[in-house]
């Protein structure tokens, strides 16, 4: 029977901060470059332009029919070389976190724009009639009138999306960058004390994804009765 | 100010609107009725290039509204109109939904349109109620909001779609009372509504749709007194036993 011992964790509490940091830094950049993205996916994707439309259909399908791991995968062997050889940069300068955010915005980015693109279908058509009818050009009308509204019946799917995409950036594992999973990997490894810290990191993403999915689920109800 | 000149649409091969022809001019109030499917959204919705028609010709104020040159968000800027489901922005207060085309449209100041709409809130009783949202106010208030955010842009011209027919009954006399008042200071209407009081009240004319066409087109005495087509008839009897 495997003997308990969890003393390595409290010297290695700072260390697993950084690792923490770097899984929250990729998770908001992603959520917000893939909100911003996958809007512009799904305008493209409602656009009576049809070339627009085709780009964007293409996009999501594509991007929801490979995995994430592989993505993140050729974002790692391929965009640092991509940098390097059109902008100049270093040869050998970290890209690892760049290229991580710029897979999972892009592979998000195709999961937020569906979200999206059903909350703007949610708002009902009068309401693109009545601000038009005011003399606002399609663009205002949907800044200004279908895409608020469109956004706030989508906040819970969003962030839940977000929790997800949370969970997710433990792949990252594959460029052996230290997020907070891989920090506790290499503590436990370097300490010989793995199931310790994997069992710690497992209670550590199980106590904020819970957390926020509760918040989430009060949020919800609360635009229900409103 | 508006003349529409065999206007015709379809879909696929249901032709909803047939070679219509008719004019409104300055200060005039045209009451459209006829049964549900007969066109009479689709031809308002015409007028300021809310639908669009296959062939035919409409020209309000000057402007041709089928011209593919023609900038449709301005022209939509001078028609005011007004829809059965009222379609106030739900996510936006009383106050700025009467404020934001005018700021975001016609170019004024915040305190400009914060001004002409207390104003204009004021006339339709609605002032105590501008900071609130329009999922707090009742079906007759929010309708009467929707007419003060069509005035809020100094229209040359209403457009009403069935305003009263989403109403409970107790609140559709304060509809039309504002309607009224609107159309006794002169103001250009054309007004789809089987309140056949508020037609007999205001209308210069009226206008009896079937099928697409425009059946009946005269004075409100003539269409009252006299109807000419069988449809008509029917449709005025079956109205006013009510
Ligand atoms: N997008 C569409 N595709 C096909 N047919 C349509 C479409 N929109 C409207 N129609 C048809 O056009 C006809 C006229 O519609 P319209 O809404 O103008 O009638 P209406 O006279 O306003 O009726 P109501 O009194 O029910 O409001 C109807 O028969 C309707 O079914
Ligand atoms: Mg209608």
């Amino acid at each position: 029977m495997h003997e308990f011992d969890w003393s390595s964790i409290p010297n290695a509490l700072p260390f697993l901060w950084e690792g923490m940091k770097i899984s929250l830094n990729i998770t908001v950049s992603a959520v917000i470059f893939g909100i911003v993205w996958g809007t512009l996916l799904a305008l493209m994707r409602l656009s009576p332009i049809k070339p627009l439309s085709w780009f964007a259909a293409g996009y999501v399908n594509l991007f929801r029919a490979i995995p994430l791991v592989m993505v993140l995968l050729w974002f790692f062997l391929i965009v640092p070389h991509l940098l390097e050889s059109l902008f100049g940069f270093p040869r050998g300068s970290d890209m690892r976190l760049s290229s991580a955010i710029a897979g999972f915005a892009l592979f998000e980015a195709a999961y937020y724009s569906e979200i999206i693109r059903a909350g703007i279908q949610s708002v009902p058509k009068g309401q693109m009639g009545a601000a038009s009818a005011l003399g606002m050009t399609y663009g205002q009308a949907m800044r200004l009138v279908v895409l608020p509204q469109a956004f706030r019946n989508m906040v819970p799917l969003l962030l839940t999306q977000g929790i997800i995409l949370f969970q997710d950036t433990s792949l990252v594992y594959v460029s052996a960058l230290a997020d907070f999973f891989g920090a506790a990997y290499k503590v436990g490894d370097r300490d010989g004390r793995l199931v310790e810290l994997l069992l710690f990191a497992g209670a550590v993403y199980f106590v904020i994804c819970f957390t926020a999915s509760r918040i989430v689920r009060h949020y919800q109800n609360k635009l229900k009765t409103a | 100010m508006i003349t529409m000149n065999k206007v015709s649409k379809h879909y696929g091969s249901f032709q909803v609107l047939a070679d219509c022809t008719t004019q409104v001019h300055k200060g005039e109030v045209i009451v459209v009725c006829g049964p549900s499917g007969s066109g009479k959204s689709t031809l308002i919705k015409c007028v300021n290039g809310l639908e669009p028609f296959q062939s035919g010709e409409i020209i309000v104020n000057g402007v041709s509204v089928g011209d593919p040159k023609t900038n449709l968000s301005k022209l939509r800027s001078t028609v005011g109109m007004v829809f059965q489901n009222f379609e106030l922005f739900p996510h936006m207060s009383i106050i700025d939904n009467l404020a934001i085309a005018q700021t975001k449209v016609l170019g004024r100041t915040q305190e400009q349109a914060r001004e002409k709409g207390f104003k204009l809130l004021d006339r339709v009783g609605l002032r105590a109620q501008a900071e609130k949202y329009p999922g707090q106010l009742s079906g007759g208030q929010q309708q009467r909001v929707a007419i003060a955010r069509a005035l809020a842009m100094d229209p040359i011209c209403m457009l009403f779609d069935e305003p009263t027919s989403a109403l409970d009954p107790e609140m559709v006399n304060e509809v039309l009372d504002v309607m009224t008042e609107l159309a006794q200071e002169g103001m250009t209407m054309m007004c789809v509504t089987h309140e056949m009081g508020f037609a007999k009240r205001v209308a210069s004319r009226v206008i009896f749709m079937d099928q697409g066409r425009i059946v009946e087109d005269d004075s409100k005495e003539a269409f009252f007194e006299h109807a000419r087509s069988e449809r008509a008839q029917q449709f005025l009897a079956k109205i006013l036993h009510h």
